[in-house]
């Protein structure tokens, strides 16, 4: 484990899930390997706090899970957005966004 | 909100297969981090081992999912209910108690609530009643001429003129302001005719309300023309009630008041007219054939007879406001445009306007206005006995809580947390509360039929269901839920501070309480409560009480009053002085009957005609204004008022004598005032047309509590002669039939309705009751208020009681060993029954502190109410605290004696 694993700060980690499983069709492991993959392993997912997280989205209707096979053949439970979720995923991305540019803005300039 | 719910649900109950599915994907996780470890080289044992360790407790991970789905609150809930149902089982008599206080009190309020849903808050059972509009909202009845200001009552010629002109009214609908009474008798019947109540509507009037026949067809505009053959419609009721659903009745021949009429079908069930009154129309009948029915008396087709009242309904998008200002144009615009308009008449033309009510829930009448002073003090006062009930229960809890206190310790001690304990508890308190609310369901039921029946005493049929429906049911359920968390919070409360290793230590022996201050603060509550509710209720009885029995200027008992209509039974004018002869001969003859009279209405009937009175000597003031009847020979020595000066009218004051009067009191000290009354003059429009011979007594003939009006009565027959006056000649006709009999008037009553039969079988008995049945009839609201606050006050006052009773077993128990001391080191019975009766007085003493204060405070919110008798009355305030004062002692004394039994020997060893 590397130094430069940070934590996830509160609540993004429901938006990372949001849209990592926008692109298509994933299993939990799969979405905390594509986050760790494409932040190129700077963001650890706590795998614990993972699947609280995608049973609290599905009850929200942003998401809604599946039982399908996976590469190799095994059962799988596949997670995809709904309409709601993709909604909500835009919202979030716009706040996040301005989130980050606004402490951005405050920390070159303050 | 929903989907969340159904998800939650789901969870709840596909548990089994949702368990097996979580734990399936989380083991594929950690199997899936195992396999990539191994490919970058671990042995399989380090890669389980460090896969595991990144992943955290498996069951921990489990927990966290089950909380994130919310299936974890359904379950707590679970097991809770469960849990709080062991304890209610395990405690009969508490939950037996308590189930019962709750009961009563949310069963107290349900029926009101029933009550209060029908008559304030229900809509007519037509079709989509927010639409619907009255024109006008005042409830002037039944027929007036001349300017009203705020116009609510319109002549036919009006009504028409609104209808054309009004474009956003897509349906407006006319019908008669006041119910007339029919005779009907079923053609080529051999039975004699029957009362009903029946109404004019316009031919559009079903179509407006949007309703449909159950059998035939309904009125239509085709009806609803001059020359149309005669149709009526019947309502579903009498059609069950009288006829039994005989399918021969519709197209049938009914003779309603001598004139035959075809029912064209019949009305759909449950439907009771245009507005909500006890006694509602049977027979529908079109305006067009008012004027046949009414003869000479007809008003359809006078442009300034005002009888109609108007509902319409409004077009999608029209806003009420504008049309209101439209329809106060076009009253202003019609009225102005009337023939023989007086100067005075012009200046008030803009005053005239109109109100656009919404009449959803139909004409608001005196049924909904009358009552809802009452009904809403009926609701105030049983919220008050609910929380009496709250306060009792949360007592029995608060004890019970102490004693469950080892329990609540060894949870505590457990880890449980304490926001869990208090969940668990207000759990336990809000199934109590449904329990009673389920229990409060009956009670609910037979109060609101005993609160209909004292309502509406004399009426044969109320258009109000006691029966709970949806919004009464959600009412009982919601008061529950609250009720549960009001009584249930302080108790949870005190349970969850316990201190475990306190409790654990000496379970009950501390003499530290801490629920002891709460205790005795509800009791106080309980006690101040109950004082004024029983306070509230001296007041109201007194109330009906000097109300029922004042001096109201003609005696009650022995007094039987019939109600006829000769113009039912089809009389002309001409026919009237027979028809007088043969009466009061006939009666006078039947046995028992001390003496007859006849009169156009009797005292207290909800009857007035009253008019402009020019008097000799006396300046014409416009405001002058008197009530006058028309009475028999010995009407006055008949219904028992007094001859003050002169004389009464007799048999020699027939149509060919001189013109009489007779005033009371009040008519000759207002009007007439320090000067002999006898030999001046009055008339309606002339005074010279009445001379006055006598002074009666004044009587109150409307207003129970005002002053009697000014009045003069007049013998029947005597004509006016100016033809401006041929409305008056209306009165000829009696309305009322008065006999002073011996013995009970009930038993009379066979024997004048064959009396009346055998002279003529068309005159139909429309009503037959005691005079004092009459009077009583008048004081139904306030009866109804002082049998209920009674009711309640009883009620309330028990429950302190009770209160107080277990507050002072409660503490008698915990001091047993202290009281065994004292009487070990020489205290006698008498000092250890005055020391635990000297805690109990306190409580009392502190109760009505702030009871008697309170009561006062809530006396001046009844003053309104209130008749011959102060909202202070001090009698009332004294009785009330010393009855409530030897209640509560003698409640407390019983368990204050049985500590006096202790042995000092046993209570030293006690615990």
């Amino acid at each position: 484990m590397s130094n430069e694993r940070i934590d996830l700060p509160q609540g993004t980690l429901d938006l990372l899930i949001l849209k990592t499983a926008a692109l298509e069709p994933q299993h939990g492991w799969a979405i905390s390997e594509r986050i760790q993959q494409i932040s190129s392993e700077v963001l650890r997912i706590q795998q614990g706090s993972l699947y609280p997280a995608l049973h609290r989205l599905e009850r929200r209707g942003w998401i809604k899970a599946k039982w399908g096979a996976s590469e190799n053949n095994r059962r799988a439970k596949y997670y995809e957005l709904t309409k709601s979720g993709r909604k909500q995923l835009e919202a979030e991305e716009t706040a996040w966004r301005k989130l980050i540019a606004a402490v951005g803005q405050v920390l070159e300039t303050a | 909100m929903l989907s969340d719910l159904l998800y939650r649900l789901r969870a709840l109950f596909r548990r089994k297969s949702m368990e097996a599915e979580l734990d399936e994907e989380l083991r594929a996780h950690v199997a899936r981090q195992v396999e990539k470890y191994i490919q970058s080289g671990l042995t399989r044992e380090e890669a389980a081992r460090r896969a595991r360790l990144e992943f955290g407790g498996l069951e921990q991970v489990k927990e966290e999912c089950r909380d994130a789905r919310g299936v974890n609150f359904i379950q707590t809930l679970v097991q809770d209910v469960r849990y709080g149902l062991r304890m209610l089982a395990k405690n009969p008599a508490f939950t037996a108690v308590a189930v019962l206080t709750l009961a009563l009190g949310i069963g107290a309020n349900t029926a009101i609530f029933t009550l209060v849903n029908a008559v304030m808050l229900k809509s007519l059972p037509v079709a989509n009643p927010q639409e619907l509009y009255r024109v006008g909202n005042d409830d002037n009845c039944c027929v007036i001429g001349g300017f009203q200001g705020n116009w609510g009552i319109y002549s036919y010629s009006l009504y028409q003129q609104f209808r054309d002109h009004t474009p956003e009214f897509s349906q407006m609908a006319a019908f008669q302001g006041g119910l007339g009474d029919l005779s009907v008798r079923r053609g080529g019947a051999s039975r004699p005719a029957e009362a009903y109540a029946g109404e004019f509507v316009s031919g559009n009037y079903f179509t407006m309300f949007g309703v449909s026949a159950s059998a035939g067809r309904l009125i239509a505009p085709a009806d609803d023309r001059p020359g149309a053959p005669p149709v009526a419609v019947m309502s579903y009721r009498a059609w069950q009630q009288h006829f039994g659903f005989d399918p021969s009745v519709i197209g049938a021949t009914f003779i309603i008041n001598t004139m035959p009429f075809t029912v064209a079908g019949i009305a759909p069930p449950g439907f009771f007219g245009d507005t909500l009154r006890s006694d509602p129309p049977d027979f529908w009948l079109s305006l067009s054939t008012e004027p046949a029915l009414n003869g000479q008396y007809s008003v359809l087709n006078h442009a300034d007879m005002h009888w109609l009242y108007i509902i319409g309904r409004l077009k999608p998008g029209a806003q009420p406001a504008s049309v209101q200002s439209e329809l106060t144009a076009e009253v202003q615009h019609w009225q102005g445009a009337q023939p023989d308009l007086t100067a005075q008449n012009r200046s008030e033309l803009g005053k005239q306007h109109i109100v656009l009510a919404p009449a959803g829930g139909g004409v608001a009448r005196r049924l909904q206005t009358d009552s809802a002073t009452g009904l809403r003090l009926l609701m105030a006062i049983s919220g008050l006995v609910l929380l009496i009930a709250c306060a009792n229960i949360a007592n029995l809890m608060l004890a019970r809580g102490a004693a469950r206190r080892t329990e609540t310790a060894i949870r505590t001690a457990l880890g449980a947390p304490r926001r869990r304990l208090i969940r668990q508890m207000l759990t336990e308190s809000i199934l109590l509360a449904v329990l009673g609310g389920a229990a409060g369901l009956l009670v609910a039921w037979s109060g609101a039929r005993a609160i209909l029946q004292i309502a509406f005493r004399g009426a044969s049929y109320v258009p109000i269901s006691p029966n709970p429906s949806l919004p009464v049911l959600g009412f009982a359920f919601a008061v529950s839920l609250v009720t549960g968390i009001i009584f249930g919070v302080a108790p949870a409360w005190v349970a969850s501070r316990c201190d475990p290793a306190e409790a654990l230590r000496g379970a009950g022996r501390s003499t530290h309480d801490r629920s002891s201050l709460p205790r005795k603060s509800l009791v106080v509550l309980q006690v101040a409560l109950s004082e004024v509710l029983l306070i509230g209720a001296g007041l109201l009885t007194q109330t009906l009480r000097n109300l029922e029995n004042q001096k109201f200027g003609f005696e009650t008992q022995g007094r039987i009053i019939a109600r006829v209509d000769p113009t039912l039974a089809g009389y002309k004018p001409e026919q009237l002085h027979a028809l007088y002869q043969q009466l009061r001969q006939r009666l006078t003859q039947i046995p028992g009957v001390l003496s007859a009279a006849y009169s156009l209405y009797s005292p207290m009937q909800d009857e007035n005609w009253s008019t402009d009175i020019p008097i000799e000597g006396r300046p014409f003031d416009e405001w002058d204004n008197a009530s006058f009847d028309r009475v028999s020979p010995r009407y006055f020595e008949t219904i028992g008022t007094r001859l003050m000066r002169g004389r009464v009218i007799t048999e020699e004051d027939t149509p060919a004598s001189p013109q009489v009067a007779v005033i009371n009191q009040t008519f000759a000290r207002k009007y007439l005032p320090n000067q002999d009354p006898i030999g001046k003059h009055l008339g309606f429009l002339k005074p010279s047309e009445f001379e006055i011979v006598g002074v009666v007594e004044d009587a109150k003939y409307m207003d129970a509590r005002g002053p009697a009006y000014p009045t003069f009565f007049l013998p029947f027959l005597q004509k006016a002669k100016d033809p401006k006056l041929y409305w008056l000649e209306r009165s000829q006709y009696m309305g009322d039939i008065e006999l002073r009999v011996a013995g009970r008037p009930e038993n009379l009553n066979a024997e004048v309705r064959r009396t009346l039969a055998d002279i003529d079988p068309n005159l139909t008995v429309l009503d037959m009751k005691s005079l004092s049945e009459q009077v009583a009839q008048n004081f139904n609201q306030e009866r109804l208020v002082a049998r209920l606050t009674e009711l309640f006050g009883a009620l309330a006052l028990v429950l302190a009681c009770v209160g107080l009773y277990g507050v002072t077993a409660y503490s008698v128990a915990r001091r047993t060993n202290e009281i065994g001391i004292r009487m070990a080191l020489g205290a006698d019975r008498k000092s250890v029954l005055a020391l635990v009766l000297r805690g109990a007085l306190g409580l009392i003493v502190l109760g009505l502190a702030i009871g008697i204060p309170a009561a006062l405070a809530g006396g001046r919110v009844l003053a309104s109410l209130l008749y011959g008798v102060k909202a202070w009355d001090l009698l009332t305030l004294g009785l009330g605290a010393v009855a409530l004062a030897i209640c509560a002692l003698v409640a407390a004394f019983v368990p204050a004696r049985r500590g006096t039994k202790v042995d000092p020997i046993i209570a030293l060893r006690y615990e």
